[in-house]
This record gives C-alpha cells, structure tokens and sequence, in this order.
C-alpha cells in the first residue's frame, strides 16, 4: 500500500514536498501506476497534483498559451487556441492512449515521464515550448529539450514540480504534420513518431521546416542540420528522400520487444515522404480559401 | 427482435438472458467472492525453464506474520500428477521443474500483502538443466529429456494420416509449390485471469467455485491428484469472463482444494494476476508447417504433403489432442486423392500449451490456405475458382480419406460469397489507389469438426424440472464460457414449453445440483447437451399434458396446450396455472432428465488406435468462407484490415444475435493471430509479460465485418444446429495472409505480419527469413 497525499492547493503541495522530499509525483497517474506496478510494491509516498487549481486550465495571454501541467489531454483537445495555432499538438494528443488515458493523462505528466517516445515530446520541441518549473521558493523557466535529458530523467530538483507549459503563438508555419507509428491504431507506444511544421511557397516548395522525431534515440531528436538543408528545397521525393538518408546520422534507436533498430531507422527516413500529400493538401486548401 | 415476454422461439434474435446482469456487473464470477472474508492462497513459481528439485527452504516464509501454510509436494497424499490424457503435470513440482510457471510452493495467508511478503521469502534449490526450446532441436536424440519416464523422449504424440500414393502423385503434377509456415504462440487474454475459491466444509466436503470450462473433469482430477474422495469434491462453475479454451483443464482448482484441505473451515481464494496468467496459462500451441501442393496440367488438386510440428511446452496438457485435430483438418474441406500428413507434438521447456479456440486446426489452416492460393496461382486459376472446383459435397471422400457425412455447406458458402455485394465491393476496394498504400483482397475456406471424435464419449445429461413456483429450471451442466449457450439452452426448453424468457431458470453447472455434460468445447457445447436438452423437456411436456388431460378427464393430452404460465384445454377454453399444476404433482415427477451421446464415424481410416484416442476423426463440421479486404502502408509496412466478410455453415441458426457475437468475435481474435499478437519466449523465459508489450487488436483494428450464414439443416443437431465457437477462429489468419500477398506480390511465412516483416517483404533488397 502506499500512502497517496491529494492537495489541493499549491501550498498544500509544498507543505507536504518539504516535508518528505522523495515523494513521488504525479498527476493522471497513467505512467506512474503501471511503473509502481512493476516495481515490487513499492512503498513510496504519492502525491497527487490533479486536484491544485493552479496547475490546471489553458490561458491565452495573447503572444503566448501557458497550459497548466495538470490539465488532462481531453481538456487541451477542446481548447480553440491549442486547436488553431497548435494543430500538430492537437493531432498528436489525438493519437494518444485511448479516451480513457486521455482522459486522466496530462501533459505535465508526458514531460516529466520523458520517454523518448512520449506522443506530445515532438510538438513541444518543434513548438520550442518553454516549461515552467515552480518550487516553494522558486519559479525558472527552461526550453523542454534542454529539460529532458534521457529516458526517465529530467532535470527537476528534489521539491521543484512542473506546473506549466508556454508555447508561443505565431510560428509563420501553417502546414502541420502528425504521424505516430505504432503497434496499433490506438492504446500504442510509438515504435517511431514525427512532428513537423513547415511553410511552402506558392510553388509548393519549402521555405522553412521544423521537424522532430520520436522513439529513435533516448530523446527526442531534432535535426536542426536537416530543416536548415530543406529550406528553399522543392517539396519532392528526391529532396526527402536525401532528407531521409542524411536523417540517419541523428538517430540513435534501439531494439526492443516492439521494433528492431533497423525498422526504427527506416520508418523514420520513409515517413517523410508523407509531406508531399501534406504539401498537396495545403496547396488544395489554399486554392480553395485563397484570393 | 422478441420482447422479453413473448414466448421463446428458435430463430428468433433476442438479447442473451445473462446480458443485463453482466453489464450492471451483477453476475458474480469465480473471481468476484469475498463474502466470507477469505484467506489468499499464492504459489512460488520456478523462474527457470527447467532443472532439477533440489530442496525448498520454507523457513523464513513461515515467519511473516499473518501466514497461515506453506505447503510443498510432501503435503500432497494423492499422485500430485494432472492431465486429461496423459497425467504428466505435478501439481506442485517434486522432483523436474519443466518450466518457468511450474508451480513450487503454495502459500496461505490471511491477506494478499503478507501472502507476497511469504512468496518472496521463499528459497527454491535447483540444480539448473538445459533448457529445451526450440522444436527440432527437442527432437534431436542428444537433446535433454524433458519427461525422463517417456518413452518416446521428447516426443509426446506423432501421427500419419496417409492416402493413396504420394510420392507418384506428385511427379505426375504439372504444379507444384512448397513453403514452411511459422505460426506464433497466442495468449487468451481473457478479462477474467484464472480464479477461484475453495472451502473445506465440515462434512469434509471441498466446495470448490473456479472459473472454469471443465467441471466434472475437474473433479476427477483434483480428487485423483489430492487423493480425495470423488464426491467429497464438488466444484461449482459460474460464468466464465472469457475462457477460449484456457480453462479447459487445471489452473487454480488442485492448488485450491489443497489449500483449504489445509485450513478447514476457512474460505481459501486464488486470483492470478495478469502477469502470473502470462506466465501459468496455457497458450495456442507455437506450430511449424510445412506443405507441399500439386496439380496436374488441367488444374487439377492432386496431391498433399504436410508436417506440423507443435511446441506443447512442458507438459502434454491437451497437446496431443490439439495435434491430432490439425492432422485431420490438414487437407481441408477439398477431395485430394493423394495425400500424406504427419504431425508431431513435442514437448520443450516453453511455457505449457493447451486449448485455444480451433484447437490446432486455426495453424494448419493459416499454411493449407496459403498454399491453396500459392497452388491456385501456379496454375493459372483465381483462388475463388480453385477453391469452388475442389470443396468437397456430401457423399465425397475427403483429403484424408473419410466420407463427407453430414450437412456439407462449404460450395453453399462459396456462392454465397461470390453472389454477393460484399464480395463486389472488396474487388471496387482493391482498385482505388492510394497513395503510399496497396490493398489486396485474400480469400479462405475452413472446415471444423465438432466433438470429441471416435472414442471419449461424447456425452451430456440434461435436467429440467418444472418448479413449484411455475417456472422451468434448467440444470445445465456444461460451462457458458461467454459463448452465451445457457441463454440458447432456455431458448431451446422454452420454444419447446411454450414459455417465455421470465418462465425460466438456470442452474449453472455444480457437480452437486447438475448432471455430467463434458466439457464446454470442440464446438459441441450446444450440439450436445441441446440434444440431450430437447429430449428431457419433450419428456417433461408430455408428462405435464399428460397429468392435465387426465386431471380434467379429457380422452388424450393433445387436447392440451402449454401456454406461458398455463396449461389450455383447447375444445373447452379452460387453464390450470403452471404453478397449481406443478403443486399436484410430486418431487420426482416435475423432473425430467435425458442423455445424449454424439454420433461417432463409422469409418476406421487410421488404425493407430492412439490417433482414434485422440479424436480421429471426426463426423460432423461446420464449414465457411472468408474474405479479407487490406490496406498496406508502403512506409511503414503497416496493415489495417478494411473490409471483412464470412458466409458460414453452423447448420440452422437457433438465434442470429448470438452466432454473430461468436463469428465477429473470432474474427477480432483472427486479425490479432494474423496481425499483431505474439507470445514472445527467449530459451523458455516469457518476454511479454503483459499487455503493453503482448499486443491485442482495439476496436480501431477491427473493422466492420459482414456475417452471412448458409442455414443448411444438420439432421443430427438440436433443430438443425451445428457448432460455430470456433470455425470462425480458422479463417481470419490465412484470409488475412492471401490479402497481403496479393496486395504486396510476396508472401511471409513467419506470423504475425507485423510491420516489419512487411515492410521488409516489400523491400526487393531484403529476402531475410521469408522463407523460412
């Protein structure tokens, strides 16, 4: 049995964090039960972040959207400012769990988790979320890829929580693209996983792209040597197809019970060409609501 | 559909009766009692694949506080040895550990905490052997011997099914074709893990409640094993929360009745984990098959050859009768006038098989069909043609030598398919490209045989008896698993009572209150004990209108009607309420009980008296066809089945909303064995210990499936039926695996068709173990 601690204010929280700095921390507990699970009854004390209100909720603050840590997926799907200046954080968190996971899961809980192949971890990075880390005394912000440090480890002190997330508005990329390979259509971990964001010209070729991979190395990986390489390159197979291969050097996957490294590297290099109907549909849609 | 106070007829679609009690989660199932505050009983598992017993150090176990025993094979008086043919399995090992999940040590205690605090405590001695995993290997003389007191090594069963002459066959083929199919092991993965509770009354009798498929069989093992009395042990069976075979034979019982054996008066629970389930259960039998097909110049089948070998793992568990049930169905619902089959089950240090809805047919199916197509394809013929040209009709002799007897719907069914719009809207399916996607359409026929074949009786005693309150109570004594059978046996007493679905009752099967039956499986749960059902209450009906006529002086009882509730003298008007009548009539007389034995073959194509033993052949099959529509995604080798059709031969149908729920089911099952699910086991240690890594299909996987029925009418069965829990399972895989070979022009022979072997298959660079 553990003992679980519900505050429910901030204060609570750090009365109690002060008090038994170990503690685990959670908020949906979707990761964290199925760890404890496996870990020979752990005894270790709980604290449950869902019930705070200032973790919880999406705020526009007008050049930014701040996203508490605690709020659940299913929340964040419904918000119209994550919806429209965030769509491939939308599509990733729709490709998430089930409805059941997102509805107790959180975002704060994705990052903290920082599993290479955590469904939200390759929008953030190419959204350049900014995380914002409170403790008793002490609030700090920091980039998310300069949070994550490896499987399981972030850089998050003994007292320190994860209450918020800002991402900032206005990105000039229009063009969002989600793909997440998994086992399944639903309930999978992502064997691979890619976020991009990208502008193309009106001759359809790109001039700016940002784009991360999920589940190919022991974090998310950003190839910024790539984005730079693509930008002003015609939208094409020949042009991914080198995006593909130059991708390989920045991938450093492994082989589990889900997938072999090989198919790790492949799948990564194959599913950029999925751009070019993603290219095609902007081109069509801007057609139809252009001039 | 029928509203709930119409009388029952057969045919009619009506919700299951135990539907609404299960969705409210009303109905209790083995793993839902707590009432009498019980203590928990666990067991100390090896950890190794297999080794020598060299001592158990129970000591430090004993010390936690709230444990009650620790309990060794030297508590055990009877043989400690279960099995339904061959008793090789200890109920708590004495001397091998033949692998991970053998059972070592049980322990009860008064809480679940202090029970795994006593678990871990314990110290098991073994001196590690070689672990045996690989199949040809464990045939390999040098290899360690798994059962030192079997003759036959490592051998457990082998069979040969020979007609005609082969080897001449086959250079008279202008066609031929050949490959070697691996086919994965497949976890039930049933909601309810293995569960029970037992209690030691003071009458000395042990109450046992188990989820379980196999009641009666039960007992006779768990009193043989314990050394009880058979009718001190009563073992009572509530629904199960899935089964598929799983819990056809021991999981929890003996180590029940031994725990509470141990603790009188005190009830005893036993409750895997899903972990421990991975573990312990028993899995669909691993196979390696091999098949070589040929046709003459014209097209014309004419020659088989076929070798299955299946992994049974440690113990035989039903891994012969599961071998002997391939090597009849290997050569399929076709006439073949030569072929040759051997089947070989082996045991290894591999986690146990047992049964698995299909029964080692869904294997040799998955390679037969796909040599079909491969054979099909080399002589110039579309698989539905090929197919159509050779399905056997009544009167045949099929592949193997035994006369098509029975209601043979297999050519039905392929009309059925190819007349209709389904079948035209998978051909419109395949032509729309895609991009980055191939689709494909495949095609599988199946055949299933029912019962238990020529020599264990197939047998099932009914009861009925109309009680004092009016109603009609059912005592039914085989298993409703999930397959939804008890509903169908009121269904069934109730068309034939004129009552409607309040007037009845259902006693579940306890080995006190209800009558032998058999075990719910091979398709002949229904099919039995419907038969034997028909005859007790067409005997209680003609007693009870029999007593009115003559209680109203009428000159014979077809003056009488049953009415819901009444009986009705038809010239006259007048009724007599059920429960009036039934106080006028004594104890004995409200009961009526029949017997049903199954038919057996006539016919003696294989003399191997073993082969016989084990349940060949067989006299009556249900048969189908499937059809598969699927989508491959050229990046990442992903398939997704889009569009899914089976027309199947169950005989009648008694009603649609059930033999649906059992095809579609099967279906999901299917395109999990094809597609995703695999037990994952490394020189005999379980690598998917659970669900995040041993991958099911979720209701995005599946797609819509279209069931349509060819309602033959089976002379034998219980108003025309036949049994239909697991022709379903045979189709799906091969189906599944002619879609894809047609989407992506290659084939894979190793399952499942995960990404990856897809992707690689699509990749002309890269031929790596496709062939096997």
């Amino acid at each position: 049995m553990n003992r679980v601690h519900l505050p429910r204010s901030l204060e609570g929280a750090w009365e109690i964090l002060d008090r038994v700095p170990e503690a685990r921390v959670y908020a949906g507990g979707t990761d964290l039960f199925v760890k404890l699970q496996g870990e020979a009854r752990s005894r270790a004390v709980l604290v449950c972040l869902e019930r705070i209100r200032e973790l919880r909720g999406i705020r526009d603050a007008g050049k930014h959207v701040w996203i508490g840590a605690c709020t659940p997926y299913t929340e964040i799907l419904s918000d119209p400012s994550v919806q429209e200046h965030f769509p491939v954080l939308s599509d990733a968190i729709r490709k998430l769990g089930s409805p059941l996971i997102r509805n107790m899961g959180t975002m704060g809980g994705n990052i903290c988790t920082a599993s290479p192949a955590g469904d939200t971890l390759p929008p953030l990075y190419i959204l350049e979320a900014t995380l914002e880390i409170r403790s008793h005394s002490n609030t700090r912000r920091i980039p998310v890829q300069d949070f994550i440090l490896g499987p399981g480890q972030a850089r998050l002190e003994p007292g320190e929580i994860l209450s918020g997330i800002e991402i900032q508005k206005g990105h000039p990329y229009p063009v969002h693209f989600y793909e997440k390979v998994g086992q399944r259509q639903a309930l999978a971990i992502a064997v691979v996983s890619l976020a991009v964001m990208m502008r193309l010209s009106e001759a359809g070729d790109i001039e700016a792209i940002r784009m991360a991979f999920g589940s190919v190395a022991p974090t998310v990986v950003r190839p910024l040597p790539i984005e730079t390489q693509l930008a002003g390159a015609p939208l094409d197979e020949k042009t991914l197809r080198e995006a593909g291969a130059m991708l390989q050097a920045h991938l450093f996957p492994i082989d589990d019970i889900r997938a072999s490294a090989r198919y790790r590297r492949r799948v990564s290099a194959n599913i950029l060409q999925r751009l070019r109907l993603r290219g095609k549909a902007s081109m069509k849609d801007s057609h139809r609501f252009g001039p | 559909m029928m509203a709930s106070d119409s009388p029952l007829e057969i045919g009619s679609a009506f919700p299951r009766q135990d539907a609404v009690a299960k969705v409210l989660g009303r109905e209790k199932f083995a793993a839902d009692y707590y009432d009498q505050n019980p203590l928990w009983a666990g067991v100390k598992r090896a950890g190794i694949p297999h080794g020598r017993l060299k001592a158990i150090h129970t000591e430090a176990a004993l010390t936690v506080p709230g444990v009650v025993c620790v309990l060794t094979h030297r508590d055990i008086r009877g043989s400690n040895r279960q099995g339904v043919v061959r008793k090789d399995q200890p109920v708590l090992v004495d001397s091998k550990v033949r692998h991970c999940g053998d059972p070592v040590a049980l322990v009860v205690a008064e809480t679940k905490e202090a029970l795994e605090r006593a678990l871990r405590r314990i110290a098991l001695d073994i001196k590690v052997l070689p672990a045996v995993s690989d199949i040809l290997e464990a045939l390999d003389a040098k290899s360690p011997r798994i059962h030192e007191d079997h003759e036959n090594g490592n051998l457990l069963l082998h069979g040969t099914l020979e007609k005609g002459r082969v080897e001449q066959a086959f250079q008279e083929c202008a066609h031929r074709v050949e490959a070697w199919f691996h086919l994965p092991w497949q976890e039930h993965a049933y909601l309810e893990t293995e569960a029970g509770w037992a209690v030691l009354q003071k009458d000395g009798e042990v109450t046992l409640v188990a989820s379980t498929q196999t009641p009666f069989r039960d007992r006779a093992e768990v009193a043989d094993a314990l050394g009880l009395d058979l009718h001190k042990v009563r073992i009572v069976a509530p629904f199960c929360g899935g089964a598929f075979g799983g819990k056809d034979g021991i999981t929890v019982q003996s180590l029940l009745a031994l725990a509470a054996i141990h603790c009188p008066g005190r009830a005893v629970k036993m409750w895997w984990d899903r972990e421990e389930s991975f573990i312990a259960g028993a899995k669909r039998h691993r196979a390696m098959i091999y098949y070589r097909a040929g046709a003459t110049a014209s097209g014309v089948l004419h020659a088989l050859e076929a070798k299955l070998y299946y992994d049974t793992g440690a113990y035989d568990h039903l891994g012969g009768v599961v071998m002997a049930l391939g090597l009849e169905h290997a050569g399929g619902p076709y006439r073949i006038p030569h072929s040759r089959i051997q089947a070989f089950s082996v045991y290894t240090n591999n986690p146990v098989s047992g049964a698995f809805r299909g029964f080692g047919v869904p294997q040799v199916n998955g390679a037969l069909e796909q040599i079909m197509d491969m054979l099909a394809e080399a002589a110039g013929q579309a698989p539905v043609a090929f197919r159509r040209r050779h399905a056997v009709r009544r009167g045949d002799i099929n592949a193997i030598g035994v006369t098509v007897q029975g209601s043979t719907g297999i050519q039905a069914c392929l009309d059925t398919l190819v007349e209709s719009a389904s079948w035209k809207a998978m051909k419109a399916f395949k032509a729309r490209e895609i991009p980055f996607k191939r689709r494909g359409v495949g095609i599988a026929c199946v055949m299933h045989g029912m019962g238990y074949g020529p020599v264990v009786p197939d047998v099932a005693h009914a009861k009925i008896e109309l009680q004092t309150s009016g109603q009609f109570c059912v005592f039914c004594g085989v298993v409703d698993m999930g397959q939804g059978n008890a509903a169908t046996c009121l269904q069934i007493a109730g068309h034939i009572l004129n009552q409607d679905m309040p007037r009845m009752a259902l006693v579940l099967p306890d080995t006190q209150k209800t009558l032998p039956c058999g075990s719910s499986s091979a398709s002949r749960t229904t099919y039995t004990y419907g038969n034997a059902l028909i005859a007790a209450a067409c005997a209680l009906k003609k007693r009870i209108l029999q007593y009115a006529g003559e209680l109203w002086m009428v000159p014979d009882e077809k003056e009488v009607l049953l009415v819901p509730g009444a009986v009705r003298h038809l010239p006259s008007g007048r009724e007599m309420a059920l429960a009036d009548l039934a106080k006028g009539l004594n104890p004995s007389e409200r009961v009526a009980t029949a017997r049903f034995r199954a038919p057996v073959s006539r016919e003696m194509p294989v003399k191997d008296p073993a082969l016989r033993l084990h349940g060949i052949p067989h006299v009556i099959f249900s048969y189908g066809v499937h059809a598969a529509g699927v989508e491959v995604d050229t990046l990442t080798g992903q398939v997704q089945v889009k569009k899914y059709m089976a027309v199947s031969d169950c005989g009648r149908i008694l009603n649609p909303q059930l033999i649906r729920q059992q095809i579609e089911g099967a279906i999901a099952q299917g395109i999990g064995y094809a597609l995703q699910e695999a037990v994952i086991v490394e020189r005999g240690v379980m690598k998917t210990k659970d669900f995040s890594t041993y991958i099911l299909p979720c209701a995005l996987d599946v797609p819509e499936m279209e069931t349509a029925y060819v309602e033959l009418e089976e002379d034998s069965g219980p108003f025309g039926m036949k049994g239909a829990g697991e022709v379903g399972m045979d189709g799906p895989l091969p189906a599944i695996g002619n879609a894809v070979a047609d989407a992506i022009g290659a084939r894979i022979f190793h399952y499942p068709l995960t990404p990856e072997r897809v992707l690689a298959a699509m990749d002309p660079n890269e031929k790596t173990g496709q062939k096997g």
